[in-house]
């Protein structure tokens, strides 16, 4: 045994340094991409940088808050006034013989590298979670016995360093790895429970794009359920299988039958604590941006640009979703009633998710942000990095996810794809917008298939528990 | 039913006479030029050369090119008998090069025609003609039509192959008073007996200044050995020894007299159909550009500033608006401002955001307050974090 354990010992110092390693050569990829790949025009590209997401918008309405002018004027800029002040004087800087927007592009890499920290915080706690969980289901035997669990935490950090998504949202200078970074401290926070932490992230989010509020709910299942777990039932009913193993006295068994009705305890006080919290962080933001655009119209005008122009799809440039072509056609008189059926689509989902999914709410979460990704105004594929990464924490329950090769494949061919089309029909004129709308419907069906396909392959997975369990108690018998 | 009738029929007129009589109501907006040359061939260099004069003229006193009409018969700078290749002189001491780098010629070669010419006057263009060939003047508009070029008694030459008779600039002026393409029109003329070129016009709004009366001839001033032509006439070098004395500022009236000596012929004045006296006008009502420019401190808040700055208009020379027009202003602004007095007064917690507002605007380095705000906030996040 003690052979053993100096062998696990050893090989948890080894996966550190491995991943240390692969984090530092990511970095090390991106600013050799940032300083050599000047023509690759990543910025330009509509699916790196979007109207919400794009620096040189961002330029632009720096150089209009310079010239005492509303940032807002001119439909240019339609983020953050907080963004501006932090990313705006850097855009201006340059160094000679350097590319341009550098200190920029050095801010996103360090946004990549503390995301990629954080979500590693958070598959390790989920990984102690399963581990846990799968102990007291009499699944594993010791303590030590982790041989077929993987270290989801560092693989979803290499995943999101490495996916290509990121790293060209990085080099291609788009505001979605801050976006990401917010995201990923909200879930953080909630996951390490550090509730300060998880409302500041979660208003961020929020302020920065609107779609992250509909985390609120997977934050509030974190802070009060807890972590991701198989549902109640398989522990009651192996405590059941136990007690009525150890006595077969009548009182015992009656004791066990009425606990299976049991409810998860949920932790309102945290909850509480996290409203407060997030009052008071959104209180500081609000005032922020008053400040900052006081002169230009107030809070009245921020929301109507940044929000309104959000929900409202006032921008109709191709990107890679799919409402672009849509609003290109619709009827005027049509508009509106589209917009909400559009947005409703997501909210809809909402409720029968959570219903459903109440116990994993870290996966919850990820399921929601792939939805958010799916059908928001102005996509992009720093919003698919996202989701992405949060995918390969679950890859213990999700490893027999069926259509994996497929879907690989086809996200890799659209991706591919997807600039082809877009050269084809504005550069050369031999192809029109539904080469490009093709591509992006194409795109939208694959994201449908891998949402549905985690969901089923999660239940799938707590149903193989439920099966494990009474089966491995006969064993034992 | 015939009672409806007869009135129906006298309200109509009493409109007619009112409209055709509101042509002293509109408001001076803007200037335009549109200066003829009409000869081809290389002797005749000084009619181009005074239509380039002419045109470096009203450029410099503020007519920009979007409203400048310049027709050329001919190419004299690139010109293969030029000495001096994309240069044009109007005087042999070769100070001025007309030609310069930003002269826009929207009518060239042999596109300066009658028929050209007439549409461009009234306007009726085919649907392919761009823009910066089109006369977009509109009721409010001055238009400075000047021709030269060699003409003789009721007809000016075009191209050595067609006439412009005065009663087809007659019937063009009259169409363009109809269609209210112009407030005043000034028309001058340098060509020999270029009066008789004026006898049929009968629109009100219009004067005309011609070179010669009938039966004399305009001359050119002097011959350029150099280039080997005469490079300007009589009539446009003294005009143009008036001009450049003066900048856009100045306020000097159309009322010079010509020196019959000087020009050897006798210029001639039309102002029967105008209505102002001649010295009351300033050529800046032709020659310049009227832009009312309204003082702003900040770009995007034009109207906050009118209280203030109407005081300041009806001290610029530029003060072509009618008296009306100021008072109006006058009593808009004096509407706001009681609007404005009285939503303060209705509400007490509107005295205190307006105060902290003064305070807001006080601060002056927003920017750095709102960077080390968000520092803070995220140093919170991190201490409340690793506490809580």
């Amino acid at each position: 045994m003690t052979k053993d354990d100096g062998e696990m010992v050893e090989e948890q110092k080894k996966k550190p340094c491995r991943f240390w390693i692969w984090a530092l050569s990511s970095v090390l990829f991106r600013l050799i991409l940032i300083s050599y790949a000047g023509n690759l025009n990543l910025s330009s590209r509509p699916e790196v940088s979007t109207p919400l997401t794009s620096i040189r918008r961002l330029a632009e309405g720096y150089w209009l808050k310079q010239a005492s002018m509303s940032p807002y004027a001119g439909s240019m800029y339609h983020g953050s006034p907080l963004l501006l002040s932090l990313l705006g004087p850097l855009t201006v800087q340059r160094i000679k013989g350097q590319p341009s927007h550098l200190f920029c592009s050095l801010v996103f890499v360090i946004a990549d590298i503390l995301s990629a920290i954080l979500l590693r915080g958070i598959g390790k706690k989920l990984q102690m979670a399963y581990g846990l969980n799968a102990r007291l289901l009499g699944l594993l035997k010791s303590p030590r016995d982790k041989a077929g669990i993987l270290p989801c935490g560092d693989i979803a950090a290499l995943v999101y360093l490495w996916n290509p998504f990121t790293i060209v949202c990085c080099v291609g200078l788009s505001t979605s790895p801050i976006e990401n970074l917010a995201v990923i401290l909200a879930l953080n926070g909630a996951v390490t429970r550090r509730v300060p932490l998880a409302a500041f992230g979660l208003v961020m989010a929020t302020h920065l794009s609107l779609y992250p509020a509909i985390l609120t709910i997977p934050v509030i299942f974190l802070l009060g359920y807890g972590l991701d777990a198989p549902p109640l039932k398989l522990f009651l009913q192996t405590r059941n299988v136990e007690s009525g193993n150890r006595s077969s006295t009548s009182s015992a068994s009656k004791q066990a039958k009425s606990k299976p009705t049991a409810q998860l305890p949920f932790l309102w006080k945290t909850v509480v604590h996290f409203v407060f919290w997030a009052l008071v962080w959104s209180l500081c933001v609000m005032v922020l941006c008053r400040l900052s655009l006081s002169k230009h119209g107030g809070l009245e005008e921020m929301f109507k640009r940044t929000y309104g122009f959000i929900l409202s799809i006032e921008d109709l440039s191709p990107n890679i979703g799919v409402f672009w072509y849509f609003f290109a056609e619709v009827f005027d008189f049509f508009r509106n009633f589209f917009l909400i059926v559009f947005h409703v689509n997501i909210l809809f989902m909402l409720l029968p998710l959570a219903i459903r999914l109440k116990h994993r709410p870290c996966f919850l979460a990820f399921i929601y942000l792939a939805i958010s990704s799916l059908l928001k105004s102005y996509p992009s594929v720093g919003d698919s990095a996202l989701y992405l990464s949060l995918w390969a924490l679950f890859v213990n329950e999700l490893a027999d996810m069926k259509f994996s090769f497929f879907l690989f494949c086809g996200y890799l061919g659209v991706s591919l794809l997807s600039p082809v089309m877009h050269n084809l029909w504005i550069w050369r004129g031999t192809g029109n917008a539904n080469f490009y709308f093709g591509n992006a419907i194409g795109y939208a069906c694959f994201q449908i298939v891998f949402v549905v396909e985690s969901v089923s392959a999660m239940l799938n997975h707590d149903r193989a528990l439920k099966k494990c369990n009474p089966n491995h108690q006969k064993v034992k018998n | 039913k015939k009672k409806m009738k007869n009135l129906t029929l006298v309200v109509m007129l009493l409109c007619y006479s009112f409209a055709s009589s509101s042509g002293d109501t509109t408001i001076h907006t803007n200037n335009w030029a549109v200066l003829v040359c009409t000869s081809r061939f290389w002797f005749n260099y000084r009619h181009m050369a005074n239509t380039l004069s002419l045109y470096r003229t009203v450029k410099r006193l503020g007519i920009p090119d979007e409203r400048i009409i310049l027709m050329l018969a001919d190419d004299m700078a690139c010109n293969s008998r030029n000495q001096y290749p994309a240069q044009v002189f109007n005087n042999e001491n070769h100070q001025i090069n007309l030609y310069g780098d930003n002269v826009e010629v929207d009518y060239r070669g042999y596109e300066v025609t009658v028929e050209n010419f007439l549409r461009v006057l009234t306007g009726r263009h085919e649907n392919a003609v761009p823009r910066s060939k089109r006369l977009l003047s509109d009721e409010g508009s001055h238009i400075l039509l000047y021709m030269t070029g060699h003409g003789g008694d009721e007809f000016l030459k075009f191209q050595d192959a067609e006439e412009l008779q005065s009663h087809d600039l007659a019937d063009a002026v009259k169409q363009m008073k109809e269609k209210r393409r112009f407030k005043e029109l000034l028309i001058m003329v340098d060509t020999c007996q270029a009066a008789t070129l004026f006898n049929q016009l009968q629109s009100p709004g219009v004067l005309a200044i011609g070179s010669s009366l009938k039966g004399e001839n305009s001359y050119s001033h002097h011959l350029d050995s150099d280039i080997g032509v005469s490079v300007v006439d009589r009539f446009t070098y003294y005009t143009l020894a008036f001009f450049e004395r003066l900048n856009i500022y100045d306020n000097a009236s159309l009322n010079r007299s010509y020196d019959p000596r000087q020009l050897m012929s006798t210029a001639y004045y039309r102002t029967d159909l105008y209505q102002p006296h001649l010295s009351e006008v300033p050529v800046t009502n032709f020659f310049g550009s009227v832009m009312e420019t309204v003082h702003t401190d900040s770009a995007y808040h034009a109207f906050s500033n009118r209280i203030s700055n109407s005081k300041i208009k009806s001290d610029t020379p530029f003060n072509q608006l009618s008296e009306q027009d100021v008072k109006e202003d006058l009593r808009n602004t004096h509407n706001q401002n009681d609007e404005l007095k009285t939503e303060k007064q209705k509400c007490p917690y509107s005295e205190m955001r307006a105060d902290l507002h003064e305070k807001l605007k006080k601060i002056e380095n927003v920017d750095t307050m709102v960077n080390l705000s968000i520092a803070v906030m995220i140093l919170v996040v991190m201490v409340s974090s690793s506490l809580l």
